[in-house]
Formats: C-alpha cells, structure tokens, sequence
C-alpha cells in the first residue's frame, strides 16, 4: 500500500498538483474501488448460489437473461431499484430508513480491512483482525432497528432472534480468533498470512493444527450470517422473512447487497486465517515460473489475489451446499448449541493451541 | 410478562393455504392457539343439494385437489351400492392402483412440503420431481394432472393404458424414497425438530377424531383400508409405529409410500390377467337413488374420509355430508401448540399434513 | 353391543334401521355409551334438516375393538347439549353445524361463525333458507 501511495504522490508530482490534495484523495480512491467492485462481486455471488441450488436440486437455475444467465441478478437489481419504497403505517420512519444505512458502512470497513495480496490493504492497521471483529457485530444493531422500526411482529421476531444468536455465536469466534492470533504472533492480517506461510504451502496454514477452531469458526460464520441452518432470524415458512419482511425496493435491495457481502467478507476473513489468505497452496507462486521476470513481479500480485478469491469462494460453496442439505435449527437448539458445546470446546482449543505455540519455540509474545 | 397477539395467515407461506391461526404468544412460547378456517369455503355441502349427481361428480375432486380420486371413489362408490352394482375385477384393480399412486402423490408433496417448512430447499425439488412422474401418468390416461374426474358411476371413464409407464414408477421409486431417507430421515437437525415435538398420544388423537396416517403413527393400528372391499384380495400391512411424534409421522409416510408400491405391484398382476374391460355403467340421466341414509368410507391420505348421503328419491340427494381428515386435524392444533414455540409450531402443524380446501369443503 | 341391555336402561329409544333414535338424554346416552361400550371415536356428527322445523342429529360413534359404527340420532329444534365435554372433537363438528344449521349447542365453547362472515343472514343448510341476499347477486 506505501507503494502505491508513494507512487500516487510522485505522479500527482509530476503534475503540480499538492500533496495535500493527495494525501486527501488517496483514501477516496480505495473506498470507490470497493463500492465498485462489491457490486460486481455481490451480483456474481447471487448469481453462484442461485446457480448451485439449481443444480443441487436438480434445476437449470437462471439461464434466460444473458449467456448462460449472467445478467439474471443485474436485471433483478435493475427491477428492485424501480420499485416503489413502502413505508409501513405506524412505523419510525426515521430509524426505519436509518436502518440499511447502518449495515452498509460496517461491511464496507470489513471489506477494506482483507489483504487483497502482499502489497494491497486499503486499511492496514497494526490490529486489523481486532477492528474487523468488532465491524462484523456491527450489522445486528441495524437488524435490532430494521425489526423495531418496522411495526411487525414478524420483524420484530426475526431481529430480536438475530441478537440472541449473534450474542451467542460472537463469543466463541473471538476465543477462535485469539487462537489464531496466538499461533500467528499478530493482530494483523497480513503478518498472520505470513506467519503460515513457513510450512511451504498447505502444510503451514493454520487450518491443520486448528482444525477445531476452523471448525467453530466456520460455525459461527454461517451463524452470523444468518445462513440456513442457522437462518432462523429471516426463517421464510416461520417468519415470513423476518427483519426485512416490510422493506421494499431500494432498501431491500441494499439488505440484500449487504448480506452477501457480509458473507464476501467473512469467508475472505475465514481464508485469511485459516487457509493462508493469498499464499499460495503449493508454496511457491506460479507466476515467476510461467512469465518473464520483467511481468511478473507486477502479476504476482494479481496470483495472490486470485489465490484468495479461490479460497473464498471454495468456502462459499461449502455454505451454499449446506444450505442445500440441511434444514432449519431451532431457536432453543441454536443457543444451547452454542454456549453449550462451542463455547467450551473453543476455550479448550485456545488453550491447546496456547500449549502448541509454546512448545514449537514460539514462547509467549 | 405480557401476552402478544401473533395473526398467523391466511397468506403465510407455511400455512400450506389459507389457514389462519390467532396465536397468544408469551416470548416465543404459545399459550393458546386459535385456528380460523373458511377463506376457502366453496359450499360444497349446500352444491350437491343443487346439482343432479352427474353434475357433482367433478366438483368432488376439488374437495381435496391432491387427493381427487379418493372422493370421487366415494361418491360413485355410494350410487353404486345404493344401486347394487358389482364391479369386475378389472375395475377394481384399476380403481386401486389408481388410488395408491395418488396417495403416493400426496406423500410426496407432503414430504416435500414439510421439509420445507423446516427450512430445507432441496427434499421439495426432489419429491416433487417423482410426484411429477406419477401426475404426467394421469394426464395420459384421465387427460388431467389433479381434478381428473376419472370415476363414473360404475366404473371408469375409459379403459386403462400404457402400464409400463406405472412399472417405470413403481421400479424407480423405492430409490428415491431411498435418497431420501439418506437426506433427511437420519439428518441430526431433522431429528432433534422432529423428534418428541408435537407428541400426540393415543387417547388425544381418538379424543379429537384423528384417523390415518398420524393416529397409526401414535401406535393405533386403526387402517380403513383393511375392510375395505376395492382392497379384498390385496395383501398389505398397514404401517403402525409407536413414536407419536413429528418424526413418526415423517417414517410413517414414508413407509406407508413404500406400502403402497407394494399394493400396486399386485394390482398390476391382476390387470395383466384380466385384460377385458367389463362395466356396467349407470346412466347418470335421471338417476336417483332409493330413497334411504348412505354412509361410505375410505382411507384417504389425510385420514378417514366419509360421505353421507340422504336420498328422498330425487335427482339430487337430499342432504349430503362431507367428513374429511383434515378438518380435525385442525381442530387439534387448539391442544398440540399449546405450549410449543413458534417455529416448532411451524413443524408440528406442517407434519399433521393439513390441506385447507378439504378443511373448507 | 347389547341391545336389550341398553334398552333397558335408556327406556326411550328405539332402533330404525342401524340407528338408535333417542329423544332426550343426549349427553347421558353417549357419555353412558363411551365409557360402557369402548366407543372411543367420535368419527362425525350428521345434521340434516327435515323440513318440518326439526333438525336430525346423527352421532356416529366408532369403537376401536369391534371396528363398528353406531349411531345415535335425534331431532333437536334450535338447541342441543353439546358432547364437547366428552369428544372433544365434537367442538368442531357442533360449530360447523351451528354455521350451517343454527343449532345452538349448550355448552359448547366457541360456538361461533365457522366459514360464513360473522354478518351473514341465516343458515345455508336449512330447508327454508331463502337466498335472497344481496350479497349474493353481486356478480349479476
């Protein structure tokens, strides 16, 4: 990121232009790029799970708008953004449109908080991670107020179910997470890619020696996000659809968008940790064996990122096949669940992990 | 803490219809449940008062549209004792298989209905891909998917034909019922929704007049089936289990499934032995039935299914009752949520397989 | 079940046909049936008016044992005692029947408007039920 910040400044150098006026601009940058590409990446989700069930359950899937479907989500957004904003009657309007404000800005930070590869995190901070877990709870506070400020008891259902899991699938995560900042010696994520890198490949990820913890993690992910079989806050045969049952058009759109890249994002978080983000599995990078010295400095950048995206979308397949097979957890099930097993089982995986650190030599940091 | 008010319908999507629930809710803990039926009400009882019986025969498939052929098996099955007329052999079989296969039908929407109101996507497409195999049959022979107006009064509209195709079914489906109880029988998440909720003991379902399906499931070996006279010389055993719970009910149609291809499989050797279609058809024109009551039953999908008929020698009759599975399977939705949560409400309702325009009539 | 027994106790009943026909006594004679002669099931309640201002009642009962029906029936005019203590299935029926016929069941919990709206004139299953609602031409 320096590096690209320095050679930003010595371009706009070149032009006359203040550095003030760079330093200024150079984190607007990032922020567009996001957006931009969160659209892409979000309308492609949709259209990759629509496409999988499709196929788990023996269907086509979308394939009449576009090649092959592609264009099925562009035209499904394109209809949500005609349509007409509802306001239900008696509901707090104010809070009722303050509501998906409020869950678009938490996963735009999260999103910025992922090394993309070596070189490139929009926000690289020395305690990413702890910044990043603390984003990720962020979204319930704007399903508590979509649900309160809706005026439906359904709503209200879905949100106050949505706390109570996400109350209760948080804690576990962090005590995983302080596992993995053990093992890697770091809160920041691109210092705990590296630290898995020294196994040359898969062997050094953090996903052999704690496999449990990946295990809950991924748990609690799918938890979060309020994923079958954890989809209990927008539960369709029970609730209708929960939190977001009165919101229309515009709003819904951008619940919708949100959720998806919530779980853009923390399957991207659960590659970091987990599956060693952008190395590659091999060990060594491709590209400086197939291309000339010359290119490939620049495109191993571009390896990198491809390798993490590869990553994520393998563990968004893995949800999406869930999804497919198992149905619906209960309320009662959910949280007990949780505090029940995953809590201990995550303390007791910290402390292995602990014991695992030390012996390998690393002492404590 | 105070009570909450929950409106559950009549445009819920898992209310399989329009069932209406008003539920008194405590947190997310039912204490009363107070189900409201009639959005669907079609007068069926008041028609047939109207109508000569030729004319009700088609409308008798819309009592249960998922189960059309086991009410008009009832409605010709009276005109014909009343009138004294034997069907053949043939008849009888083709009658049989027919109403098995539609039984099958109405499992497999069932399963696929149910799991979905639990939240799993994939058991629907499936059940209703082999659900589809078994209406495209219909529609050749009845020219119908579901309201195929198939039995007249003495026998069937027309012969039967292409009986490989229900060899093709009958040989496919035992593994895909296979696939899935692999899918969702053993499911741990199934298990723990289903298992021990909705627990309907034997003397509450005779209490509430609970038949078929979910009072064999509580361990009542009750099958109408068993005198009935289509199914004289067919060899079945009806399914009995103890659980009497949501689960017992899933593997008792399941099973009952499985019963089914059984009893089909006989009805095929006999139609393969009796090629000749012998009916005596009643003519409709004019007809009456002697004056006198009229009571026939039938094992239907959702439960015993009667017709009650009182002739005054007329053209059409002077009274005529309905009873069907259904209505009091939603009566007893006042006992079974009592005291459930919302989303095993959801489950319990949904594996009592209730289906509104038989509620309505 | 024993027919001369049971005539015997209940004096005023007669049989016609396969019924039973009694004239007063309703909730006795069942609650005396179920718990003498194990008919557990209450498989339906048959209403039918007979013109003449009365409405015949028939309870088919079913035991489990012996696999048989009985019915009981009797004609009521506008008010019954209702079975619901006894069934409870019959809280269903009885509501249906007061919908369609107008018989009032005592006893009964929530005898209310079961498929017409609450406003609706007279019971549609009556013999002198005359549609003449205006309700009922909205489509001419």
């Amino acid at each position: 990121m320096n590096y690209l910040y320095f050679l930003y400044i010595e371009f706009l150098a070149k032009h006359n232009i203040p550095q003030l006026f760079g330093d200024l601009t150079f984190y607007v940058i990032p922020c567009c790029i996001i957006f931009c590409a969160l659209l892409v990446v979000v309308l492609a989700l949709v259209l990759f799970e629509r496409k999988l069930l499709g196929w788990f359950t023996q269907r086509k899937g979308p394939n009449r708008v576009g090649l092959w479907g592609i264009l099925q989500t562009l035209a499904d957004a394109f209809k949500l953004l005609c349509k007409e904003n509802i306001t239900p009657k008696g509901a707090d309007r104010f809070l009722f449109n303050l509501a998906p404000v409020v869950i678009f800005v938490p996963v735009m930070i999260a999103l910025g908080l992922i090394p993309y590869s070596s070189e490139f995190t929009f926000m690289n901070f020395q305690t990413n991670l702890l910044i990043f877990i603390v984003i990720g709870a962020l979204p319930v506070l704007s399903i508590l107020l979509a649900g309160w400020a809706s005026n439906n008891k359904y709503s209200l259902f879905g949100s106050m179910r949505s706390v109570a899991q996400i109350l209760a699938y948080e804690l576990p995560m962090a005590f995983v997470i302080l596992s993995v900042a053990v093992l890697g010696s770091s809160l920041n994520l691109t210092q705990i890619i590296y630290a898995q890198s020294s196994g040359g490949g898969i062997l050094g990820w953090f996903g052999i020696p704690c496999i449990i913890g990946f295990v809950i993690m991924f748990i609690c992910v799918i938890a979060e996000l309020n994923r079958c079989p954890f989809d209990l806050p927008e539960a369709e045969s029970e609730l209708i659809c929960g939190y977001n049952t009165e919101y229309s058009g515009m709003r819904f759109a951008i619940f919708y968008l949100s959720e998806y890249a919530m779980l853009f994002a923390n399957s991207m978080l659960l590659a970091v940790l987990f599956l060693g983000g952008f190395l590659s599995p091999f060990g060594k990078y491709l590209s400086p064996i197939i291309f000339p010295p010359d290119v490939s400095w620049i495109i191993i950048y571009f390896e990198q990122a491809f390798w993490l995206f590869a990553k994520t979308f393998l563990i968004i397949f893995v949800v999406i096949w869930i999804r497919a097979t198992f149905p619906r957890m209960a309320q009662f099930d959910l949280l007990k669940f949780s505090w029940a097993v995953l809590l201990p089982v995550s303390i007791l995986n910290l402390f292995l992990m602990v014991v695992l650190k030390y012996l390998t030599g690393g002492g404590y940091v | 803490m105070s009570k909450l008010k929950l409106n559950l319908g009549p445009q819920h999507p898992s209310t399989h219809g329009v069932l209406r629930l008003i539920l008194e809710l405590e947190g997310e803990k039912i204490i009363s449940c107070e189900p409201d039926i009639g959005y669907l009400h079609r007068g069926m009882e008041k028609m047939a008062e109207k109508l000569s019986y030729i004319q009700y025969l088609p409308l008798v498939d819309r009592i249960d549209y998922l189960a059309g052929f086991f009410y008009s098996e009832l409605l010709c099955r009276t005109v014909e004792k009343a009138l004294g007329v034997e069907l053949s052999k043939r008849v009888k079989a083709i009658r049989v298989m027919l109403l098995e296969l539609n039984r099958i039908a109405s499992h497999l929407l069932w399963i696929g209905a149910f799991l979905m109101d639990l939240g799993a996507v994939s058991p629907f497409f499936y059940a209703f891909r082999e659900r589809e195999v078994i209406l495209k049959y219909f529609e050749k022979i009845t020219g119908q998917r579901m309201m195929n107006n198939y039995f007249v009064f003495g026998g069937v509209r027309r012969d039967i034909f292409s009986l490989e195709d229900v060899e093709n079914i009958i040989n496919i489906l035992p593994d895909k019922v296979k696939d899935y109880e692999a899918l969702i029988t053993e499911n741990p998440i199934f298990v723990q929704r289903t298992k021990g909720k909705g627990v309907l003991d034997k003397e509450t379902a005779f209490n509430f007049g609970i038949t078929g399906v979910n009072l064999r499931a509580s361990g009542v070996n009750l099958d109408f089936r068993v005198k009935d006279y289509l199914y004289e010389r067919i060899d079945f055993n009806p399914v009995v289990l103890d659980g009497a719970d949501s689960w017992s009910r899933y593997k008792a149609r399941v099973l009952e499934i499985k019963e089914s291809i059984n009893i089909i499989k006989q009805t095929l050797k006999v139609l393969e032995s009796e090629k000749e279609l012998e009916q005596k058809l009643v003519n409709p024109l004019n007809l009456t039935l002697p004056e006198g009551e009229y009571i026939q039953e039938i094992e239907a999908p959702r439960g015993l299914a009667s017709i009650y008929i009182k002739s005054t020698e007329e053209k059409s009759p002077y009274r005529l009752k309905w009873r069907t599975g259904s209505y009091y399977s939603v009566n007893l939705l006042r006992k079974i949520l009592k005291g459930a949560y919302l989303n095993d409400a959801i489950a319990i309702s949904g594996s009592l397989d209730i289906i509104l325009p038989e509620v309505d009539k | 079940m024993n027919w001369t027994e049971f005539q015997n106790i209940f004096k005023d009943c007669r049989l016609e046909g396969e019924k039973i026909v009694i004239n007063s006594d309703l909730l006795k004679t069942i609650e005396f049936i179920k718990t003498n002669y194990h008919f557990e099931m209450l498989k339906e309640i048959i209403a039918s008016d007979n013109g003449d201002g009365n409405v015949e009642l028939t309870y088919r009962l079913f035991s489990l044992e012996d696999e048989e029906d009985l019915l009981i029936s009797i004609n009521v005019q506008d008010e019954a005692e209702s079975i619901s203590s006894i069934f409870e299935s019959a809280v269903a029926d009885e509501k249906e029947i007061f919908d369609l016929f107008g018989v009032k069941f005592i006893g009964n919990p929530e005898l209310k408007r079961l498929y017409m709206p609450e406003y609706w004139k007279g019971h549609p299953l009556r013999k002198d039920y005359k549609e003449d609602d205006e309700r009922l031409n909205w489509n001419e």
